[in-house]
């Protein structure tokens, strides 16, 4: 078993994405893997009240994290994993935790940023990060919304 | 004399809007200011930049948000929760901001029954409202 999806957005739960998100995926639970979220105990307060009602949400940084998500992975329940950064999912994939598609669904722009895509910012560092994350068999997708149709990664990294 | 400070915030912009209309109808609003979340602002930037418009002078601020469960109002509730010289109010109309504009005295339970009112008032629909005017 493995995650179906995690998804990476710096803005990590946002109302109505996240709630479209929940129904596609038919998850229950939201995981947060940040260190420095998981550190804010204002920042983890706003986020567990913008989750729908009815859904938990656990905010753990990377090593808890990637305790957690190899437990979530090999249960039934589909779970919706978020997390700001690629470098963050890099390390989760690091520490072993299978992890079938990571969706980019925001990135913001900022000087040194390269746009992949609408929203979608890279910096070099993190282009390095997808990359590598491809070779360890992640596949890696720009999916903004539940109802857009997944680009490739690779489609739009042309180095 | 109003003795509070008013914070419009919301989504986009809604706050810098209202803030221009409620000027409108009321001519200059001294101590008010107007916060929207752009698309794509990340929470804890928009936490710093509300934080900013709140003020760390110690006086009371209402803060009027758009809509109950929104980035802006969650962010506003948990600054409120910390802060208990912030009163977050969510559900801000034009009605509620003119009210709160021209507000006279502090920011008391009586003074936010009043905005509640104020913006819970004026939400009808004609036939309805009709009826139970003639009644």
């Amino acid at each position: 078993m493995s995650l179906r999806l995690v998804r990476i957005d710096d803005r990590l739960i946002h109302g109505q994405v996240i709630a479209v998100w929940l129904r596609a995926l038919g998850a229950q639970r939201i995981v947060i893997v940040d260190d420095n979220t998981a550190r804010d105990e204002f920042l983890r307060e706003v986020l567990t009240l913008a989750s729908p009602p009815g859904v938990p949400v656990e905010v753990l940084g990377v090593n808890e994290g990637a305790l957690r998500c190899i437990e979530l992975a090999a249960a039934p329940e589909p779970v919706m994993v978020l997390a700001r950064t690629p470098r963050t999912v890099l390390a989760l994939r690091q520490a072993g935790v299978p992890i079938e598609v990571v969706d980019l669904g925001g990135l913001g722009a900022g000087p040194g940023r390269k746009r992949l895509h609408k929203t979608i910012s890279v910096s070099p560092d993190e282009l390095r990060e997808l990359r590598e994350l491809e070779e360890l068999g992640t596949r890696v997708e720009v999916q903004i919304v539940a109802d857009d149709r997944p680009i490739p990664f690779r489609s739009i990294d042309r180095g | 004399m109003r003795s509070f400070r008013i914070v419009l915030t919301g989504h986009g912009t809604l706050p810098g809007s209202l803030l221009g209309t409620t000027e409108m109808i009321c001519g200059p609003v001294a101590d008010m200011s107007a916060v929207g979340l752009a698309g794509g602002e990340t929470p804890d930037h928009f936490a710093d930049e509300l934080r900013a418009a709140i003020g760390h002078d110690g006086r009371r601020v209402l803060v009027l948000c758009d809509l109950l469960g929104g980035t802006p109002f969650n962010v506003a509730s948990a600054i409120a929760r910390r802060s208990p010289r912030v009163i977050c109010v969510s559900g801000m109309n034009l009605a509620m901001s003119v009210e709160a504009a021209l507000a006279d005295g502090d920011l008391d339970d009586l003074m936010v029954d009043r905005l509640l009112e104020a913006g819970r008032s004026g939400i009808v629909e004609t036939e309805r409202h009709r009826a139970r005017r003639v009644s």
